[in-house]
């Protein structure tokens, strides 16, 4: 190996065995690579050195002491031994300390079989005690949280669990309390954000029994459970997993190792929200309307009645939503069996009320999350990352750990507020205004080297923009000179933003920004699931599959090699124009696939039109939800769990999901439904597998592979004027009374995560977040149980005073519905704290 | 008896001679047998005696109090070489008391079909709560009634199955 300055190497022996390494490799990093094993309990690769437990000790030639080789630095010529006699003998020392007080209650504990500390002691300890003494009793499995449990007596203080939340996660959801023999690990007494939403992965690189899931809680033993790798679908980040199931029951998910997306964590979500794959309330059976209500009825009659419909609906007047929650495949199939019909009526967005060019600003990032690391700034504009894509969090941590600018503007202050430069907390539905006062002093700074048309941006008043949206001019001026001296920036649009009042101001805006910033990649971190992938596979009404142009003779051309027949290049409609067209009954059929807009679609007075316009409404579903208690015909569907596929990720990025369980009789795939409606109607779709069909994607996808993120297509970064006329017309009047803002919260996702107790534990009771002075106006308490009253409406609401929002704005949950408007509320109390359980 | 004429008369006699003998031995162990007291047993109408470490069908046990010993650990599931036992685990609550720490096992099955009463069960378990009984008469008419489950594998009482509830492991 040649020695430059660039990377320098030492060599050193391990066990007689020489090893070149770069310098600044630790000795058991080393020893790793040589297949050497050095036993470990407090080091964790992801996390710095610590050497807290003593368990890597090593002896190294000329030094007077063994050594912790998961702190040592390899140098030249060092002599390392990993298995001397004294190195045995310190080894068997620790095991023996640390066993003293250790209950041994391996035949109870959820970690036995799978447990470092048994497999090291069973490896490399002494065999028996001299300790025979009574051991020290805590009380057993204290609940930490709803989805945590303590076992106190079990710990061996190796401060993983405590450094995750310093070093990954940044919420110290645990920390180490008092000193020397009373140490143990407990939350801290005052937590100023809500519960820590990474907690999973404490319980995953705990070494010990200590802290354990209370989903998984004695349902299974290691060797119980069959794994089957797979991926979440929760949100949109795609986090690697591994189901492990136990006579058809998921008992519990793991995360996986995937680099490019989660490294090895996952969410809590993730990790206690598969609950809902083994609930009760799961359909079984096909529903049809008779009258008011829906009843069960035959695969068959159910089938043939839908194929009836559709058939009958022909081309321009069917039309498809879903693909968050389907396959790729089986988006892909949807979207053949439309095109097939003449219809491009096909949304992947069911809860969005704007609808943005595709081509322009679909769903979906702007190259990869993995490029994050190599981001010099990172900009979130109304995107509350942490509660929407928690994984995402942990990569952009690392970045601003690294030194990287954190910047948001949003109309709340984030959770990970104390990790950003700068957090500007603007006026609901204002960020537009803030994105073009900032793109001005950006283009002013950096003078001759922003591009030619930036000149577009001269006249405006930055400091009047600023004003209006209620962000101090200085800090504005700050953030500029920022982020020009960290380039690369990387910005990311998110929900608080895309589902205010004027969306398209903020896109146009945010893409103003980085062409004076000169380039970076525009994300929109937006939808769940598969959502992004879906409209790649074809649920998009102003595309074909792959995105490619409506208009595009060679996509076109693919698809006719592909389908054998002739595809119309038009576009469809969209979901808001679906629901337009419904409600002015000129859709006669309607099928939802996986997605529930009678519950999520923002304006709930147009879904309600539509329902009541649209001649059929055909849903295809694991629960009986909201839409689905509406629909003609319901189609029991399985789950991710249960299906073999490629889901897509908000990066596009396509991964295999495996079977982990059976699918619940009477419950067909998605595909399956699809492909019998398809042959009742005459368009037969006969593939052999699934992966037949996702052969078939790949020839008419160009791009599309597994494990690979697809390039999304993002309008290009430019200064554009009639941009800025746009943006500056379409700032929302600031109201009178206090506005309510739509936020989300992780932890309330929907029909799926509501069936894991522990989850809607910790989803806690809705709130209304109401800022201090507001509430000393309102006479209003933390806790008060209060009614929040705007547009004729009410909602019971429970108050949280924090200055987390700006006076005069009140966070409430997204699901009040409020239809993509700033609405003006009032909040009055109804009861003080303490008296509603 | 394969008498050949082979023109040598007195070793034909002398080979006649020792084969009556033997016959006469093999006779005389019968005849010794005819009168002893016989092996075997009118099984059902008389009972044997099993030997004191004879392994039979299984319990499981219970302390004085009749709290349930099994803690549903599993580890008699993993030995078993025939794979008959099905635990499903739970965990005691204050309102539900069924063993002695957290856990206990809601659901115990053994399958007696698949069991070679090998007593590696009752080796493995780390509470003593499974013991190989001493009644082995265990047919039946079906299979699925030789799938026990708790009801019949609980002992009726504390000591029933013969453990002393009172020792330890």
């Amino acid at each position: 190996m040649s020695q430059t300055p660039a990377n320098p190497t030492v060599t050193l022996t391990i066990d007689g065995h020489a090893i070149t390494v770069p310098k600044g490799t630790t000795v058991y990093h080393a020893a790793k690579q040589l297949g050497i094993e050095v036993p470990i309990f407090c080091y964790h690769d992801r996390m710095p050195p610590l050497g807290a437990c003593r368990m890597c000790f090593v002896k190294v030639e000329k030094m007077p002491r063994l050594q912790t080789s998961c702190t040592l630095e390899a140098t030249e010529g060092m002599v390392v031994e990993t298995e001397s006699p004294d190195v045995v003998e310190a080894r068997q020392g620790v095991l023996e300390f640390l066993l003293i007080n250790h209950p041994l209650d391996c035949p109870i504990c959820d970690k036995g079989g799978e447990c470092p500390l048994q497999d090291n002691t069973f490896k490399y300890g002494p065999g028996a005690s001299q300790y025979v003494e009574p051991k020290r009793h805590f009380m057993k499995a204290i609940p930490l949280s709803p989805v945590l449990t303590l076992d106190r007596e079990r710990c061996i203080m190796c401060w993983r669990c405590t450094r995750f939340g310093e070093v990954i996660a940044g919420d110290h959801a645990l920390k180490g309390h008092e000193r020397g023999f009373a140490t143990h690990i407990d939350i801290p007494p005052i937590t100023m954000e809500g519960p820590s939403k990474f907690i999973g992965n404490t319980i995953e690189i705990c070494p010990v029994g200590a802290l354990t899931s209370s989903a998984y809680r004695f349902r299974s033993r290691p060797w119980d459970n069959l794994g089957t790798p797979s991926v979440c679908t929760h949100c949109g980040v795609g986090c690697a997993i591994r189901y492990d199931a136990r006579g058809g029951e998921i008992t519990r998910v793991r995360s996986r190792e995937n680099a490019e997306v989660n490294d090895v964590w996952t969410c809590d979500v993730g990790f206690f929200g598969y609950d809902y794959v083994n609930s009760q309330d799961r359909l079984s059976r096909p529903l049809v309307r008779r009258g008011d209500t829906l009843v069960e009825t035959s695969w068959d009659e159910a089938l043939n009645l839908v194929a009836t419909r559709l058939r009958d609906a022909g081309g321009d007047h069917a039309g498809a939503i879903g693909g968050e929650r389907l396959t790729l495949e089986e988006s892909y199939l949807l979207s053949r069996l439309y095109r097939s019909l003449g219809s491009a009526n096909l949304d992947y967005r069911a809860d969005s009320l704007a609808a943005p060019d595709t081509r322009d600003w679909g769903w979906g990032t702007e190259g990869t999350m993995a490029d994050l690391d190599r981001a010099g700034a990172i900009v979130l504009i109304g995107c509350d990352l942490i509660e929407e894509y928690p994984v995402v969090w942990l990569r952009a941590k690392r970045a601003l750990d690294r030194g990287a600018l954190g910047f948001a503007i949003a109309p709340k202050r984030l959770e990970i507020d104390r990790y950003l430069r700068h957090n500007a907390v603007v006026r609901y539905g204002h960020e537009a205004l803030v994105l073009l006062a900032l793109s001005k002093l950006v283009a002013e700074a950096r003078g001759a080297e922003a591009p030619v048309e930036a000149a577009a941006l001269v006249d405006l008043d930055a400091a009047a923009l600023a004003s209006r949206a209620g962000v101090s001019i200085e800090a504005l001026r700050a953030a500029a000179r920022d982020l020009i001296a960290h380039p690369p920036a990387s910005f990311h649009v998110g929900r608080l933003a895309l589902d205010g009042p004027d969306p398209r101001a903020v896109l146009l805006a945010a893409n103003t920004l980085r062409a004076v910033c000169g380039g970076g990649a525009l994300s929109i971190l937006r939808g769940r699931g598969s959502a992004a992938a879906a409209a790649v596979a074809g649920m998009v009404p102003d595309a074909l599959p792959g995105l490619a142009p409506t208009d595009d003779a060679a996509a076109l051309g693919r698809l006719r090699t592909a389908w054998g027949r002739d595809i119309a290049a038009k576009k469809g409609l969209d979901t808001p124009g679906m629901l337009g067209a419904a409600a002015a009954g000129e859709l006669s059929f309607l099928l939802v696939a996986g997605a529930d807009p009678a519950a999520d679609y923002p304006d709930a007075e147009a879904w309600r039109l539509a329902r009541a316009g649209v001649g059929f409404l055909v849903v295809q579903d694991v629960f009986l939800t909201e839409t689905a208690k509406q629909a003609d015909v319901v189609l029991p569907a399985l789950t991710h769990a249960e299906k073999n596929g490629t889901v897509g990720s908000i990066e596009a990025r396509v991964q295999r999901i495996g079977q982990a369980r059976p699918g619940l009789d009477g419950a067909r795939a998605d595909a399956t439904i699809l492909q019998a409606i398809a042959t009742r109607v005459g368009v037969p779709l006969m593939y052999g597998s699934v992966h037949e069909i996702f052969e078939e994607m790949t020839t008419v996808i160009p791009g599309l592979a597994e494990g690979l993120a697809f390039p999304l297509p993002r309008r290009t970064a430019r200064v554009e004027r009639e941009a800025i006329e746009t943006i500056l017309a379409s700032a929302p009047a600031s109201g009178g009374g206090a506005t309510l803002v739509p936020v989300t919260s992780l932890f309330r996702l929907g029909e799926m995560t509501k069936r894991s107790p522990g989850l809607a534990r910790l989803a806690g009771r809705p709130t209304a977040t109401v800022h201090p002075l507001d509430a000393a106006r309102w006479g209003i308490a933390n806790g008060d149980e209060v009614e929040v009253a705007f547009d004729g409406r009410t909602a019971r609401l429970f108050a949280r005073v924090t200055d987390e929002t700006r006076e005069g704005q009140i966070l409430v949950p997204r699901s009040l519905r409020l239809g993509g408007r700033a609405h003006d509320g009032t909040v009055r109390r109804l009861a003080p704290a303490g008296t509603w359980a | 008896m394969n008498l050949k004429k082979n023109g040598n008369g007195g070793r034909t006699v002398q080979r006649a001679l020792i084969e009556g003998a033997a016959i006469l031995k093999g006779m005389g162990v019968t005849f010794r047998h005819l009168f002893r007291k016989p092996v075997t047993i009118k099984y059902p109408e008389q009972r044997p005696a099993v030997a004191a470490r004879f392994k039979g069908r299984h319990w499981l046990t219970l302390y004085p109090d009749g709290d349930e010993r099994c803690v549903g650990c599993e580890l008699c599931v993993i030995v078993c070489p025939s794979q008959a036992i099905y635990v499903k685990a739970a965990e005691n609550t204050e309102e539900k008391r069924v063993s002695k720490g957290e856990r206990y096992a809601e659901d115990f099955q053994i399958n007696m079909l698949r069991c070679i009463f090998c007593g590696f069960c009752e080796e493995a378990c780390p509470t003593g709560a499974i013991v190989l009984g001493r009644d082995f008469e265990l047919a039946d008419y079906s299979r699925q009634s030789l799938i026990y489950g708790k009801p019949m594998l609980q002992e009726p009482y504390p000591g029933a199955s013969g453990r002393d509830p009172h020792s330890e492991v």
